[in-house]
């Protein structure tokens, strides 16, 4: 039987390519994107698909819902972020909502979420919600819950049911004080809550099993840090502390503390030898304790910007430091001699500000093909031939489709990329073809080729390529981990060569 | 709504006087983490625009702009302060 409701919501949902064209049935769909199409409204038969499990509506201009959405009793994730709703509708009652993101609309008052028993995942940030103590019961399911970028004072009561919540978010309030009631939070794991007016916190938080605490941007003046066992991450970045200590007892396991802009005078050790991360830079720290040497797996450790003018000899025992940010320190000689023998990967005193990125000039192209010398070198693939790898260069720069770059430092050319235009049956379209990466030595570990890579892939979007791909040599170690963290992925594909 | 060029002339920092377009140039010219690349755009230690600015850096890192997204945050901020002031002249 013709089945004309069906037929019309499918060609509407047709319009915005939501839909394969396989789907002959409204109860097949079970999964349904919308976003980003300025729709003011939904039509009333979006009933009639029963078996959706998840809504994206996100990035309209929605301020109502269809009533008959409340046949959805199968919808569980549903996307509703920067719309229009001054008001949730109430049809959200008679879903089995699991995840609700209302994120940037209009909302003051999300009170009948407290009715929706099944919601574990929660985002109503960047609203205009300036209570929320009486939403939520006891008998409540959340495990995330994200309330930043609201009006909110107090939330006292709040915390007084949350105790299945894992992850919380209240940054960018006006939140003045953590109260006692933050003891009833039994299973919190991170908790965000920069850009606030914090200036207390009850003793009953440092019995938590927390693992990550931001609490960056305060009006915290005095801390005395204990207890809190599970804590593996603390950023108490910006707030004036004019009193912090640490009890022996204080976060066995942590791994990250950042207190910078803190106004401190001294450095303030944990009693964790785990950590890796320590920052306090931009304090007003005149000394480097002897006592760091302790922290033999720190990796990363950052004190530019205070008034340091020696380091302890012992420094040079950090034997996993990686990370070494010291610059705006009135160093003296033996301070730099120190960090010499310490010789971490990257140094902020060793780093060449200036590099530009541009795109090559036809004069850059000859000290182009001497960089890439230093990368046939290593490919055991390729011979260095200058007239050759100059001849490719130029024909590259006058060919269309194809986009050379160089990172430029003191008129002198220390690094390149290129991209070559091919068209892909699989992608239907144009992709990109990344060779020729390479960096001088003196010029490493400073991101130039991250930048490279990152202008190019800039490129890449603005001509609408579909991928950027590369080959790299299997015996390059350093060119496949750099690939692999800028979230390249390697296929399966070989690559076979037969000269002509 | 604002158009591209529109947003990328909204101010986004107070304290460095930046624009949109200039922070997306910082950020693209450096390797730094974002903690310190920030204070290349606001040359200071506060965090008034951080949410902004890191939209901004995750989006250069990542190479596709979003500019609707900078235009809303930005909003939002210019939000927040309207809102402090209103509070402190409560007080």
């Amino acid at each position: 039987m013709y089945d004309y409701e069906w037929d019309r919501l499918k060609t509407w949902l047709d319009q915005y390519g939501a839909i394969e064209s396989s789907v002959t049935t409204p109860e097949e769909i079970t999964r349904l994107d919308l976003s980003g199409h300025s729709l003011k409204e939904i039509p009333e038969s979006f009933g009639i698909l029963v078996n959706l499990l998840a809504l994206n509506l996100s990035h309209n201009r929605l301020s109502t819902l269809p009533e008959s959405l409340k046949n959805l009793s199968h919808l569980s994730n549903l996307d509703m972020r920067r719309n229009r709703f001054e008001k949730l509708p109430n049809l959200l009652l008679n879903t089995s909502l699991r995840s609700l993101n209302v994120s940037g609309n209009a909302l003051a008052d999300i009170s009948i979420l407290g009715q929706c028993k099944e919601l574990r995942v929660l985002d109503v940030s960047s609203n205009s919600l300036k209570e929320v103590g009486a939403v939520f019961e006891r008998d409540n399911e959340l495990r995330t819950l994200n309330l930043s970028s609201n009006f909110l004072k107090d939330i006292g009561a709040l915390l007084c049911v949350l105790g299945n919540l894992q992850r919380l978010n209240v940054s960018a309030n006006f939140i003045s004080e953590l109260p006692e009631s933050v003891s009833n939070l039994l299973s919190l794991e991170e908790i965000e809550m920069s850009d606030n007016r914090l200036e207390k916190i009850d003793e009953a938080f440092f019995e938590l099993d927390v693992e990550n605490v931001n609490l960056t941007a305060n009006n915290l003046t005095s801390l005395h840090l204990h207890g809190l066992d599970s804590l593996e991450v603390l950023t108490l970045d910006e707030n004036v502390l004019e009193e912090l200590t640490m009890s022996d007892d204080f976060a066995p396991y942590l791994r990250e503390l950042s207190c910078e802009s803190c106004g401190l005078k001294e450095f303030i050790l944990p009693p964790s030898t785990a950590l890796e991360n320590l920052c306090y830079a931009s304090n007003e720290i005149s000394s480097v304790p002897d006592a760091l040497q302790r922290y033999t797996k720190l990796v990363h450790l950052d004190i530019e910007g205070n008034n340091i003018v020696d380091l302890p000899d012992t420094l040079a025992n950090l034997l996993h430091l990686n990370t070494l940010y010291i610059g705006g320190n009135p160093l003296n000689e033996h301070a730099k001699k120190v960090i010499a023998i310490l010789d971490p990967e990257i140094c902020d005193l060793n780093m060449k500000s200036g590099i530009t990125i541009e795109n090559a000039k036809e004069e850059d192209l000859k000290e182009m093909a001497e960089l890439l010398g230093i990368l046939f070198a290593i490919e055991s693939d390729f011979e260095i031939d200058f007239d050759k790898q100059y001849a490719g260069l130029k024909q590259l720069y006058y060919n269309k489709g194809s986009d050379l770059l160089v990172a430029r430092h003191e008129n002198k050319v220390v690094g390149m990329l290129t991209m070559q235009r091919l068209i892909s049956s699989a992608e239907g379209s144009f992709i990109g073809q990344l060779e020729d990466l390479v960096v001088k030595e003196e010029y490493r570990v400073m991101g130039v080729g991250s930048r490279l890579v990152n202008k190019m892939r800039a490129l890449a979007y603005e001509y609408g390529y579909k991928r950027i791909q590369l080959a790299a040599d299997i015996n390059n170690d350093n060119a496949l981990k750099f690939y692999t963290r800028r979230g390249l992925k390697r296929t399966h594909l070989s690559i076979y060569h037969f000269h002509l | 709504m604002k158009n591209q060029e529109e947003i990328l002339k909204m101010q986004v920092c107070e304290c460095g006087e930046k624009s949109v377009a200039q922070a997306i140039d910082i950020f693209q010219n450096t390797a730094l983490p974002f903690k310190k690349a920030k204070k290349l755009v606001t040359e200071c230690n506060k965090s008034c625009c951080r949410v902004a600015l890191v939209k901004i850096y995750d989006m250069s890192v990542f190479g596709k702009f979003d500019y609707d997204e900078i235009a809303y945050v930005i909003k939002q901020r210019v939000e927040r302060l309207k809102r402090l002031g209103e509070e402190q002249e409560d007080v």
